[in-house]
């Protein structure tokens, strides 16, 4: 499809109508020229495409919207003294070893994460089918490989959380993250990689889980959650419902500080939402949907004293009444 | 007669070929980063995600002089992106570290900020200060425009023009990257 070229006068009409907007927010005669502007020519709406996605980015931060604020200034403060001292060739080798291990740390994506066969976005849950009948279901941010050959089944974990109901197949089956290897044995589980450790859920069945660095081991019943790393396996507790829930794409609360809910919602939507500490201890009972965040803040909004202020849409907090 | 930056990235014309360009310039590259970096497998990776770029936004080059060119500078700005990331993954770190745990973000959940951070960082370091500050007061911390112009002790028009050049850079960098300028 061919496009009609933006301009740079296009680009400052629509950067003055979003200034505009800004201002005035809640302006009726004004949002009516907006959408006069915007209906007069596509490329008009081209460009306005443009501030959304910048809006978007913005709204991405979700509720670290301090902390990004303190990253900038921090950075941009370091930016004219550190800029002589990186000229450096001798300091840029020290940075070097000193930085690029975020991939590592669980922060930055390996490449290998782009490329991955099934990729997720944040807030969004798939279920996949493998060729051996294995059921997965895949959460937001996640990138997985699935590599089947003779004589085994691995599926390896870059970031994100999947749930496994294994389909019946001899060949030995494995999911393998930085921490290490998890073997089920007939059974539904879920594993979730968090960077240098892993938690690993079962629902059904048993599964081991094997440590990449140590090679230490411990097995896993049905109802049983365990946190692990390279090195170490941590104390079995009891399972969490929630580890297997957002595969249905539900969020089911049963008594659940209304801090906790908000902060998982924020997992699953783009832009700011914050909550006034003081409801924070408020209580919310129900199942809500994961994947339209909008909905569950309206039916958390009709059974708590709270309030959902949408100052922008990607700007929302809820308050009290 | 359309020059060579005018090629249209949309339509692979004959005489582009990957792997030929792999070939012939992926050493260079390497060894250059290298030099920059000081490092040999940040600049094996550098170099392999020039080449990313490249497969994303496919281009014509006349000859192996014209691409050389275009590498070298798709090289330099790899390198300058590099550095950007570092500083804002190392500030990010530094912030997180200040904060309580449970209030920290899931990990999935913190790469997508830090990616986020880099590419607001880079549009940031587009724009005056004042400007760069007045943008950040109104999306980061929800401010009107009103105690953006208090805090700033200027106009709140003053502010409004802030604004609106702030996102016009935004927009440019966005229209650039989206191929749809004229």
């Amino acid at each position: 499809m061919s496009r009609a070229p933006l301009d740079h006068g296009v680009l400052q009409a629509a950067a003055g109508w979003f200034a505009r907007l800004h201002a005035a927010q809640n302006d009726a005669a004004i949002q009516a020229q907006w959408h006069a502007w915007l209906n007069e020519d596509a490329r008009h709406r081209l460009a306005w495409s443009y501030v959304e996605n910048i809006n978007q980015r913005f709204g991405g931060l979700g509720g670290q919207a301090e902390q990004a604020r303190q990253v900038f200034d921090s950075v941009r403060r370091d930016r004219h003294s550190r800029r002589a001292v990186l000229g450096s060739l001798c300091v840029a080798g020290v940075a070097g070893v000193l930085g690029w291990g975020g991939w590592q740390r669980g922060w930055v994506d390996s490449p290998r994460a782009w490329f991955a066969t099934y990729r997720t976005g944040l807030g969004e849950v798939r279920p996949v089918t493998l060729a051996d009948g294995s059921q997965l279901w895949l959460n937001g941010g996640t990138a997985l490989d699935v590599q089947f050959d003779e004589g085994s089944r691995q599926l390896r974990l870059y970031r994100g959380e999947i749930l496994i109901e294994s389909g019946k197949d001899p060949r030995p089956l494995s999911v393998v993250t930085r921490a290490g290897r998890v073997q089920p044995l007939g059974t539904r589980f879920s594993v979730r990689d968090q960077g240098l450790q892993t938690t690993l859920s079962v629902f059904a069945g048993a599964v081991q889980a094997t440590c990449s660095g140590s090679g230490r081991q411990t097995t896993l019943q049905a109802g049983q959650m365990m946190v692990f790393d390279a090195q170490q396996v941590g104390a079995p507790s009891t399972a969490q419902r929630l580890r297997e829930d957002w595969s249905r794409g539900v969020l089911v609360a049963e008594d659940m500080p209304l801090a906790q809910m908000i902060g998982i919602l924020r997992d699953y939507r783009l832009g700011h939402l914050g909550i006034d500490p003081a409801i924070g201890s408020l209580r919310a009972v129900g199942t809500f949907p994961l994947l339209d965040t909008d909905r569950a803040l309206a039916m958390l909004e009709r059974a708590l004293p709270i309030r959902v202020v949408r100052t922008l849409p990607w700007w929302v907090s809820i308050e009290a009444v | 007669m359309a020059g060579p930056m005018n090629a249209s990235p949309s339509a692979p014309a004959p005489g582009f070929d990957l792997e030929e360009l792999y070939r012939s310039h992926h050493g260079w590259i390497r060894q250059w980063l290298q030099r920059k970096l000081g490092n040999a497998h940040d600049a094996a990776e550098l170099a392999q995600d020039v080449f990313v770029r490249l497969l994303s936004k496919p281009r014509v080059f006349n000859d192996h002089e014209h691409a050389r060119a275009y590498l070298g500078r798709m090289s330099r700005n790899a390198c300058v992106d590099f550095w950007r990331r570092r500083r804002v993954e190392q500030a990010y770190l530094e912030v997180l570290a200040t904060q309580p745990e449970q209030l920290a973000p899931s990990l999935e959940h913190q790469a997508v900020i830090l990616e986020t951070l880099e590419q607001l960082q880079a549009m940031f370091e587009r724009m005056p200060q004042r400007v760069a500050e007045a943008f950040s007061m109104a999306q980061l911390q929800g401010m009107k425009q009103r105690e953006i112009a208090e805090q700033l002790g200027v106009s709140e028009r003053s502010v409004n023009s802030y604004l609106a050049q702030a996102m016009y850079q935004c927009l440019l960098l966005e229209a650039e990257l989206d191929g749809s300028l004229a």
